[in-house]
């Protein structure tokens, strides 16, 4: 672990988050950072048909993806792809 | 712990040897009792450069590396013979190699017929001195590291191996972005995935979900597979692919990471002869690998005769398409 590297690694930066479905109901942001609990990041609807949300995240690399209408969708923009640990694709993205 | 090898404790192959002054430079433990360590491996360029500016920007990163004991093990540079002989003399080379080059990392000389040869003497000697919670990230020396785009992958790469460690992932292969008309992407898009599609085709869906650029030069990998891959055989062309149809077809954890973006660059085209031998040299490989795993089979030699003949016809598309994009 590089927790070295990192030093001020405890500290949160604010990370944006944008999805593309203007169909939806509903979107939320999920990942390692919240056990992926669909209702502890919930993103906003923006007049564009996007949907928007600033997460607080640890310096660091965190899997993630958007939960739209309930299925789990990967980020298109994203840093990165890999799996999660039930083997569902997902986005990744660096902290620094 | 990490058990922090010397010269005298490991076997190094006889075609290569490691300058004794760097090499019996003994790593002392990591403070903290830190049980893993990141082994980065430079690959020297394998045709010498005539410019150093981009050497010196990546021994900037070296040094920063070898400065990190806690985190990082003695940086590997690795230096194929011929191209050591070849600039031998020259008081440019000898001045960068002396000066910057062997005082931030061990020169491991080889005898390598290409450049994944030399990944597989650097990577293998990094294994020897490892311990099986550490992490091996090659770094390819032949990449324009003082332009912006070079400067942005080099404040990227360690990325690689510390999402291997962070995530627990097997393999971290590093991708620059391109756009479909980049040359290397051609090649990829008309050869790479069209021959993987024949010889491979679930390993290749499966591969492209990750990464587009499945020959990449960039990638950091954790200790356990990288002995396996290192315990076969090891080819000298497109060893990435290998990788990764190894760790799609043993359920490894593979992440891809975006380590730059060349899309709105001007560059160079890659000629058309380049292509062919890319397109060839994967071919091959692939062939190879498809015997060495169905060999055994009662049928395979029919199979075989027919998945050739379909590669024939897949690589022949694929030169056509390439020689009117590229010539």
């Amino acid at each position: 672990m590089n927790r070295d590297r990192y030093s001020a690694h405890r500290n949160l930066r604010g990370v944006n988050f944008v999805c593309h479905a203007p169909q939806a109901e509903s979107v939320s942001l999920v990942g390692d950072f919240n056990q992926w609990n669909p209702t502890a990041h919930p993103m906003e609807r923006m007049a564009d048909g996007g949907w928007f949300l600033v997460a607080e995240l640890r310096h660091g690399h965190h899997r993630y993806a958007f939960l739209v209408d309930g299925h789990l969708t990967t980020d298109p923009r994203a840093m990165g792809a890999t799996r999660d640990d039930q083997g569902r694709r997902v986005s990744l993205v660096a902290v620094s | 712990m990490v058990v922090f090898g010397s010269v005298g404790q490991t076997v190094v192959p006889e075609s290569c040897t490691v300058k004794k002054s760097q090499a019996t430079k003994v790593r002392p433990p990591a403070a903290g009792g830190a049980k893993r360590l990141i082994h980065p491996v430079v690959v020297y360029p394998f045709r010498p450069p005539e410019d150093y500016g981009d050497l010196e920007t990546l021994y900037g990163l070296v040094a920063r590396l070898d400065a990190q004991r806690e985190t990082y093990a003695r940086p590997i540079t690795v230096l194929d013979r011929k191209t050591h002989a070849s600039l031998q003399g020259k008081p440019r080379f000898e001045a960068f190699h002396r000066d910057i080059v062997a005082r931030c990392s061990d020169v491991l000389d080889a005898w390598c017929v290409d450049t994944c040869q030399m990944w597989y003497a650097g990577l293998g000697r990094a294994y020897e001195l490892g311990g099986p919670d550490d992490v091996y990230w090659l770094i390819p020396g032949d990449f324009n590291y003082g332009s912006p785009v070079g400067q942005e992958v080099l404040s990227r790469l360690h990325d690689l191996p510390e999402i291997c460690i962070e995530l627990g992932q097997d393999i971290c292969v590093g991708e620059i972005e391109a756009d479909h008309n980049n040359p290397k992407q051609l090649i990829d898009t008309h050869g790479t995935f069209a021959l993987l599609y024949n010889w491979f085709p679930n390993e290749g869906r499966e591969i492209r979900q990750y990464t587009e650029r499945p020959r990449s030069e960039f990638f950091a990998i954790r200790h356990a597979f990288l002995g396996e891959m290192l315990h076969r055989r090891w080819y000298a062309y497109e060893q990435t692919v290998v990788v990764l149809l190894r760790a799609v077809q043993t359920g490894k954890r593979i992440t891809r990471f975006s380590v730059g973006n060349i899309s709105d660059l001007e560059e160079g085209r890659e000629s058309f002869a380049s292509a062919v031998q890319q397109v060839e040299r994967t071919e091959r490989v692939l062939k190879s690998v498809w015997r060495e795993l169905h060999a055994e089979q009662a049928d395979w030699a029919e199979r075989y005769r027919r998945l050739e003949t379909q590669s024939e016809q897949v690589r022949r598309a694929a030169l056509i398409l390439l020689e009117n994009l590229l010539s």
